[in-house]
């Protein structure tokens, strides 16, 4: 346990050593709330007004929200794993007393710890330069099942991460391609980072709450703004709980049969 | 003339070679450009939805609103088509191979600005210059707006030239950031929508000051017939003002390149 331990202080220290990239990538993500701030701002321009079942208040603490779940949810260092493989660099991991997943999950959890500090810091500078209507949830029970529902998505984000970083395996030339098409388009996308799902008709959001991407992003703040009822909830926990499971298994298979493929070329 | 002549012929090589690389791999062409279709196509969705669900937003239709996120993409599109090479150019710096483009008997910053077309982004040009077109028409423009519109919009990609020309200076006066184009490229996504939903001072800072306003919400609106041509007018002489000024700021930081690690 110590030395994973050590591994979230080294990891830690390791993201301030380039300290102006680390801020530029704090602003980069001040920027992207500040477009769709102004944007669902533009759509609730009368104050009273109710769209696709949000008022102005719900509205901006998804936005909000997106801002501090996106740090806790998205960060990662794991996001190295693709380069690590093609470049034949995982023969180092795989050769030290270590578990593979546990040494990156770690890592995972000192991004997320430093991203989530720095997040709270804009989260209150934001609030307090745009002033925005803002919905506090109170029932002690919401934020429990809320709390619940974003440490199933860590672990859900975690797993489709490495599924997709094994892809190079067996194209290594796509480390960065199937990062960039299935983490940073569809997984963003359908995660609700990008906009809330319930504008999308109801087949389609039907369709979306059977894969495991809602329960990413969308699904942990409906459950914050109490816009579900406790057995759509529950049910919402329990899919994303299977799907974790299933993805788990996946996961495990597709590193046993990428070991085989892997030659460790370029070392 | 003869100077033009070789720099399109020296452009041509260079875009050749790049074009050549990229369709070496062409898994990773087709993966890069399904996510490109994939991103244009959830945007559209979300703003077809959006209108549909709210009528206007900021007072524009869905016809308007589309034109300008389309006009937007034209623009972000062109410019990364022409530019990727300047995503690669804060290496060469820290390597100080930049050295070798120094050395070369052609302009350096034509090489570190259009060294690497993009050929990705060349194939879903004219599908989106349709696209644009279609909905273009939609709007009923007459003859004149549609002749300002072009020339704001080459306007406008002379503007976001001048983006990468300070951006390229940038990297070499601040090593450590390795962010700078991206942070441009988040700038120039406020301008995916009219920067009319933003409020003051934001909605200022994005028209004159970092003017995503003039390289993409103004030659929508004039061909909406929301400008006037004085507005044109300015936004032209504001164009050569960054122009100047970018090329300027590439001049003085070239004066501060060390060739460090060459």
């Amino acid at each position: 346990m110590r030395k994973y331990f050590t591994v979230f202080k080294i990891s830690f220290q390791q993201e301030f050593a380039y300290k102006l990239n680390f801020i530029m990538w704090r602003v980069r993500n001040v920027l992207q709330i500040f477009l769709i701030f102004f944007l669902w701002d533009a759509v609730f321009s009368r104050p009273d007004a109710i769209v696709f079942g949000y008022d102005k208040a719900k509205i901006l603490t998804y936005i909000f929200g997106v801002m501090l779940v996106r740090a806790l949810v998205f960060s990662a260092r794991s996001v190295d794993v693709p380069g690590e493989i093609s470049e034949g660099n995982l023969t180092n991991y795989i050769l030290k007393p270590m578990g593979y997943f546990k040494y990156w999950f770690v890592r995972d959890l000192s991004s997320k710890a430093l991203n989530f500090a720095f997040s709270i810091v804009e989260f209150a500078i934001l609030f307090f330069l745009l002033k925005p209507p803002f919905f506090w949830q109170t029932s002690l029970l919401f934020l429990i099942l809320f709390l619940l529902s974003l440490a199933i998505a860590n672990y859900l984000v975690f797993v489709i991460r490495f599924i997709v970083s094994f892809i190079t395996f067996w194209i290594p030339e796509l480390a960065w391609g199937a990062q960039f098409l299935f983490m940073m388009i569809i997984t963003e996308f359908l995660s609700g980072s990008v906009f809330p799902l319930d504008i999308l008709p109801i087949a389609l959001q039907k369709v979306f709450y059977m894969t495991p991407f809602p329960y990413l992003l969308f699904f942990p703040l409906q459950v914050y703004l109490g816009k579900l009822p406790l057995n759509v909830i529950f049910e919402g926990i329990t899919i994303s709980i299977i799907w974790s499971l299933v993805l788990t298994v996946f996961m495990k298979i597709v590193w046993a049969k990428g070991l085989i493929e892997y030659r460790a070329e370029g070392r | 003339m003869s100077k033009v002549l070789k720099y399109i012929k020296i452009w041509w090589l260079m875009s050749k070679n790049a074009f050549i690389s990229i369709l070496y791999t062409k898994l990773t062409l087709v993966v890069f450009l399904l996510a490109k279709i994939i991103r244009f196509s959830f945007f559209i969705a979300f703003l077809y939805f959006l209108l549909k669900g709210t009528n206007s937003l900021a007072g524009y239709n869905l016809n308007q609103t589309l034109f300008f996120f389309l006009t937007f993409t034209v623009v972000d599109t062109i410019s990364q088509f022409l530019f990727r090479e300047v995503y690669r150019f804060r290496p060469q710096i820290v390597s100080g191979s930049f050295d070798l483009v120094l050395s070369k008997p052609f302009n350096a910053l034509f090489r570190s600005l259009l060294g690497g077309a993009d050929v990705i982004d060349l194939i879903t040009i004219p599908p989106l210059i349709y696209a644009l077109v279609y909905v273009g028409a939609l709007l009923q423009p007459n003859f004149i707006q549609v002749v300002i519109y072009i020339a704001l919009l080459l306007n406008g990609l002379l503007i976001s030239t001048a983006f990468h020309i300070a951006v390229l200076a940038m990297a070499i006066l601040t090593l450590e950031i390795d962010h700078t184009i991206m942070i441009y490229r988040d700038v120039i996504s406020l301008g995916r929508f009219p920067v009319d939903i933003y409020k003051e001072p934001l909605k200022g800072i994005l028209t004159y000051l970092i003017p995503v306003g003039l390289m993409v919400t103004l030659p929508a609106k004039f061909l909406i017939g929301m400008v006037t041509i004085q507005g044109a007018l300015l936004s032209f002489l504001l164009c050569f003002v960054f122009l100047f000024a970018s090329v300027s700021l590439w001049n003085s930081a070239l004066r501060y390149y060390t060739s460090a690690s060459s």
